[in-house]
């Protein structure tokens, strides 16, 4: 009795290995952790090499904690879950969270990166070449070794023909016995220097472009290996007033921290600016543009009369075909299958483009073939006729294969006791098989209803949003919520990503609400019949 | 005869018609791939004058050999590890009870609905890092690349498969428990070759995925011979207004092979009891 | 037993770790450290660029002693060079048109390059002023580009004096069946800025005002402005509605094949469709868009194919080298010449090569009224409703209602 109760709570823990094919199970474990360890060691030099110590905190923790897992006996189910689910957080949740987090920013063109990198980017689009200096000829050579001696600028002015050897100490010239110069003027011999080749200098790219010889009119900066010039930065920041301030106006931009530009009392701003976070402002936006907010209760509709449209019209064409085919009297099912099933193994973006085409009104297959003078996509409603009817043929080969699947799975029997009990064979098929594959097949369903919500490429590729009113040209009538957020977020004057960050979160609580109340509906519905 | 008609012959019809409305723009597509001018204007729906001077321009002006083989290996190495990926969650979903089980479930489904704008702007700043430390896994690598395509492994082929599994009976489970297996024995001998059917099906949906993915590949690889197929083609078609539509086309065509050899090949898996859920007695 | 299991088995794999850390230990690749002694230049451009540079970045590095590596991106390339210079994973050296400098110096992603005054005027002054913003050089020209009209001599063997003239010849041709359309100039469903330009300049029509220094000035828009308003009246006399020579079935895709087949007499496009000409045996002359009868001449829009400097590359000083140094030689100039016809702006190169090829000359007297292309960030507002207005007003829209929306649309992008 104890023995059979015994036996009854054994398989919530792991169980002995038994004699039975035992080894191979433990060595391949070994194997494994092996190679993850291995991997990690491998993965922790350049870490170690880059003093990147979190990262290789992170490493470690990891590491350990799979060792930990897949060890021990315990925690069954995270071994199962814990591959998939890595990749998982890595790969998809840090773009999604990432994503969240710029939505309260104003990450976008011109305030892309911090402050301190637009202040270089101001100075360094401000130096200019000093009028009237020489334009010197440059050779980069140092005094010690090429690859860490202190770098030395020797320049020769090509009206005195002087050479002379820049630091960030000065100028100061070389005596003419000391350098030989070749035809065009740069020096390829200096005494008491070592001239830097190509490999070498590139080593050292940042020191040479960084380094600004003193002169009494600006800096001599190198411009490439070979050239160098005079020039004086027009623009400086200053950190007192936390302003950029013109060198010769005097004209002043000061910082500020809410927009991210440097901004003049009159308004001006620079064009570089700096991502700063911006609160809400994005959701505020989406909300009160009338520009924006407008067209997007009519888009919403149209989004979700296309993603019902293409999911539930490739389900009943595949489904169709499936129950027509699922006859053994008809011969050469398999040729069918095949042929039937090739629109999806065509590479989509292809067809979408070959569709387009097609959809010409002059030039177009369709309009030739049928002898028709539609103009598709300049009327609205033909424009979302022709690209439901574009999704059906892309869709409905993935909904064939699959419905054939399910209805082989279902016994015949069912359908046979059916029939005995007097049922026509559309009754039989309305209240026997169709319930049992919509359990079935629900999931699917779902997750496609999700994916055409968001399907981007059908309306890029085919109309982009086409055709647009005369008066909105940003809001086109086949557009989905996705096409538009990109055309807002991207359109404009650079891309904004804050923006379409906003949009996007907007966007995902929408079908998540859709795809969870679904998903509700199914968890009854599973419960009856699993 | 009516008999036959009405019983069998109205099945062919329906087959034929589904047909003619699959294949007719393939028909043109192969039209254009055939056709020597290679300029849309000049293709008609039926191939007129068969010339394979596409096809031969395609594979000696361009890299579309590499393409084609960068883009065989990374559909298939990700298909494949995708495929167990998502087979070892749907088994802990199915066979296991845990605390989140629902919601990890409902998790998956939603966490791949998330419009992917600034996919590529966090792909950059992560594989900026990953390509400094660890280039072997960086950008131009196809390594790099199939593992960023695994994280989308488990979704909704994970979902597919978890009702697969459900519909294996648990007595075997625990009659293999009892024989002493454990449950990795049980996962690997028993279950998995029972599934075998939605393990085929998921490996070809997720090969067609990934051949088709384009956006991400585009940034990703920018080496010429590193390419993959989608974007290779894409910058013949959208390079500089030239009208290379009869390589796109021949490009197409040739794309598809793959997709329709890995379906042969998997047909009689995919056919012979896919079952997709709780529908069997 | 259970315990004893798994501590052999962490043990087994820890030993075996342990075997793996020689072998990772003596990683060849040590990526961390500064580049390789060699050096390594890397540069980015679309296809075609990418296709007709990589000779001679090789004999650069050689001449060099370092690798220089050409990619190309296929899609989105100034938006990709953006975003992965910001990341720090960016090229040294960036090739594409002018116009996105404006947005380029505002993601600080570029440099301004100074070049001699000897080097300056080795180039062509229209090119060099089309890169120069805010007063600072900021990429090194290499090629023009512009469109003209491309003519079948065999079915109009007259250059037209005026638009009314072509369309006049191009009816009498499809009267007498020698041709299907009237004029292959691309629209498409969402409009084309850049080709309706032309016509657009000649009837009036302006996008944005120029300041007194002769920059575009961003505050003046002129797109709903009277004049462009009349000037899209001329265009839609033009469209499906009036004359059918502009019809929105004409798309990029099909335009250069349609002549190319012989179906129409006139083709407007840039230089890039001469090769196509030639392919099909197309007996063509090339002469400057024509304009409206008694009104300005068309101006169309001058793209300048630049190299840039990105401001975040690994290896500036060699990128700079690269780009002020090297492509101002004529040899690049030819060479990159010969890859891919267009005129190069260095004016040796072009008179080197002018020689032997006609077409060339004739394009850039077609550009002779060319205006460059607005580099300024808020140009980028434009294309797209400017566009979708050029397409309805061609459909048949009212002109007025068109443009002032796409104003609307622009100048509430702008002021965002």
């Amino acid at each position: 009795m104890t023995a059979l109760l015994e036996r009854e709570t054994a398989p919530a823990e792991a169980p002995e290995p038994s004699g039975r094919g035992g080894l191979a199970g433990p060595l391949l474990k070994v194997a494994l952790l092996g190679t993850v360890a291995g991997l990690a060691v491998w993965a922790a030099f350049p870490l170690i090499a880059e003093r990147a110590w979190p990262g290789l905190a992170v490493l470690l923790v990891a590491t350990a904690g799979l060792f930990y897992l897949y060890v021990g006996p315990r925690h069954i189910p995270a071994k199962y879950l814990i591959p998939g689910t890595l990749f998982l957080i890595v790969f998809q949740l840090f773009p999604v969270a990432y994503t969240a987090a710029t939505a309260f920013t104003n990450f976008s063109d011109g305030h892309r990166g911090d402050k301190q990198e637009a202040v270089v980017a101001i100075q360094t689009a401000s130096v200019t070449r000093v009028p009237g200096s020489a334009e010197y000829a440059l050779t980069v050579a140092t005094t010690g070794d090429p690859a860490t001696g202190a770098l030395t600028f020797l320049v020769t002015d090509p009206a005195s023909k002087v050479v002379s050897a820049g630091t960030p100490d000065g100028l100061k010239a070389l005596p003419a016995g000391d350098v030989t110069v070749n035809a065009a003027g740069r020096v390829t011999a200096a005494a008491g220097y070592t001239l830097l080749n190509g490999g070498q200098a590139s080593a050292r790219s940042q020191e040479i472009t960084d380094l600004a010889v003193p002169t009494p009119g600006g800096a001599i900066r190198s411009q490439g290996l070979s050239r160098a010039y005079e020039g004086k930065a027009g623009r400086a920041y200053d950190g007192g007033c936390d302003c950029i301030r013109d060198t010769t106006s005097g004209r002043t931009w000061t910082a500020d921290e809410r927009a991210g530009a440097f901004v003049a009392a009159d308004g001006e701003r620079l064009a570089q600016g700096w991502r700063v976070g911006v609160g809400l402002s994005n959701f505020t936006r989406l909300v009160t543009d009338s520009a924006v907010s407008g067209p997007f209760a009519r888009t919403l509709v149209w989004n979700l009369i296309f993603a019902l449209a293409s999911t539930g019209g490739t389900f009943a064409l595949g489904l169709g075909c499936a129950l027509a085919l699922h006859s053994p009297r008809v011969r050469g099912r398999a040729l069918y299958r095949t042929l039937l099933v090739l629109p999806y193994a065509m590479p989509s973006f292809a067809m979408l483009l070959v569709w387009r085409d097609m959809f010409n009104t002059d030039f177009g297959l369709i309009n030739n073939l049928f002898g028709l003078d539609v103009d598709w996509f300049g009327g609205a409603a033909s424009a979302r006729i022709a690209v439901i009817l574009v999704q059906l043929w892309l869709g409905y080969p993935y909904m064939f294969l699959v419905a054939t699947g399910a209805l082989q799975a279902i016994p015949a029997e069912l359908s046979e006791a059916s029939r005995i009990d007097g049922a026509s064979p559309w009754q039989s098929l309305r209240r026997v098989t169709l319930p049992l594959l919509l359990v079935a097949l629900t999931p699917l369903l779902i997750s496609s209803f999700a994916f055409n919500f968001n399907n981007f490429n059908a309306i890029y590729l085919t109309t982009d949003g086409a055709p647009f009113p005369a008066d909105n040209p940003a809001n086109g009538a086949t557009d989905l919520l996705i096409t538009y957020t990109y055309r807002l977020a991207f359109g404009g004057s650079g891309a904004q990503y804050g923006f379409a960050a906003a949009v996007s979160i907007f966007i995902f609580v929408i079908v998540a609400v859709i795809s969870t109340v679904s998903f509700r509906r199914t968890r009854r519905q599973e419960e009856v019949y699993s | 005869m009516t008999k036959w008609l009405s019983r069998v012959g109205w099945r062919h019809g329906v087959a034929l018609l589904a047909l003619a409305f699959s294949l007719f723009p393939i028909v043109f597509v192969v039209s254009a791939a055939l056709n020597p001018l290679g300029t849309l204007s000049s293709t008609a729906a039926v191939p007129t004058g068969a010339s394979l001077g596409n096809f031969a321009n395609l594979l000696s002006g361009t890299d579309f050999a590499r393409w084609f083989g960068n883009s065989v290996l990374i559909a298939g190495v990700s298909a494949v590890a995708s495929v167990f990926l998502s087979a070892l969650a749907a088994y802990a979903f199915s066979r296991m009870r845990f605390r989140g089980r629902r919601v990890g479930l409902l998790a998956l489904l939603l966490i791949q609905m998330f419009p992917q704008f600034l996919a590529i702007v966090a792909i950059f700043l992560m594989f900026s890092t990953i390509t400094d430390l660890w280039p072997a896994i960086g950008f131009n690598r196809a390594w790099g690349l199939i593992l960023l395509y695994l994280g989308g492994a488990l979704g909704v082929n994970t979902w597919l498969m978890k009702g697969f599994f459900d519909t294996v009976p648990r007595e075997l489970d625990e009659s293999a428990t009892m024989d002493g297996a454990s449950h990795a024995q049980t996962f690997f001998r028993i279950l998995l070759p029972l599934v075998a059917p939605i393990l085929a099906v998921t490996g070809l949906l997720a090969f067609i995925g990934t051949i088709n993915e384009f956006l991400i590949a585009n940034v990703f690889l920018t080496d010429t011979g590193a390419k993959t197929l989608s974007v290779g083609m894409y910058g013949l078609v959208a390079g500089e207004r030239d009208n290379n539509f009869g390589m796109f086309c021949a490009g197409t065509l040739l794309t598809a092979v793959p997709t329709v050899l890995v379906f042969q090949f998997l047909q009689r898996y995919i056919v012979d009891g896919l079952t997709a859920g709780a529908v069997k007695g | 037993m259970r315990i004893r299991s798994g501590v052999v088995v962490a043990a087994l794999a820890l030993a075996l770790a342990a075997s793996g850390c020689s072998g990772g230990g003596d990683d060849p690749e040590t990526p961390a450290s500064a580049a390789p002694a060699g050096g390594k230049l890397v540069i980015w451009g679309d296809d075609k660029r990418a296709a007709a540079l990589k000779p001679f970045a090789e004999k650069f590095g050689q001449e060099n002693g370092v690798t220089v590596e050409v990619q190309a991106i296929s899609k989105d390339q100034q938006t990709t060079f953006v975003t992965a210079s910001q990341q720090g994973s960016g090229p040294d050296v960036m090739v594409g048109a002018h116009d996105w400098i404006g947005n380029l110096v505002q993601n600080g992603a570029i440099d301004p390059v100074q070049l001699t005054a000897e080097q300056q005027q080795s180039l062509a002054p229209n090119a060099v002023k089309a890169v120069t913003f805010n007063g600072q050089i900021y990429g090194v020209p290499y090629a023009t580009e512009n469109l003209a009209l491309i003519r079948n001599t065999k079915l109009a063997p007259a250059a037209p004096a005026t638009i009314e003239d072509l369309v006049a010849q191009a009816k009498k041709l499809k009267a007498d069946k020698k041709a299907s359309e009237l004029l292959c100039l691309q629209v498409g469903q969402n409009g084309d800025a850049y080709h309706a330009y032309p016509l657009f300049s000649s009837a009036g029509g302006y996008l944005f005002g120029t300041t007194a220094g002769g920059d575009y000035d961003k505050n003046d828009l002129g797109i709903a402005k009277p004049e462009s308003i009349a000037a899209f009246k001329k265009i839609q006399a033009l469209g499906e509605k009036g004359a059918g020579a502009l019809k929105r079935s004409i798309t990029v895709e099909n335009s250069i094949a349609t002549f190319t087949a012989g179906k129409c007499a006139y083709l407007v496009s840039g230089p890039w469709a001469i090769t196509d000409a030639k392919k099909a045996k197309i007996a063509y002359d090339i002469s400057p868009v024509p304009g409206f009868a008694g009104a300005k001449p068309a101006q169309p829009f001058l793209g300048v194919q630049s190299f840039y400097v990105a401001a975040k590359g690994k290896n500036k000083a060699l990128a700079q080298e690269f780009v002020t140094n090297y492509v101002t030689t004529p040899e690049l100039a030819v060479a990159l010449y010969q890859a891919e016809p267009r005129p190069p702006v260095l004016t040796a190169a072009y008179d080197q090569v002018k020689g032997t090829d006609p077409d060339l000359a004739k394009f850039v007297e077609a550009g002779r009224n060319a205006v460059p292309l607005p580099a300024i960030p808020e140009m980028a507002t434009v294309w797209d409703p400017f566009g979708k207005a050029e397409s309805a007003v061609i459909g048949g829209a009212d002109p007025k209602t068109a443009l002032t929306a796409a104003a609307k649309t622009i100048s509430g992008q702008i002021s965002q």
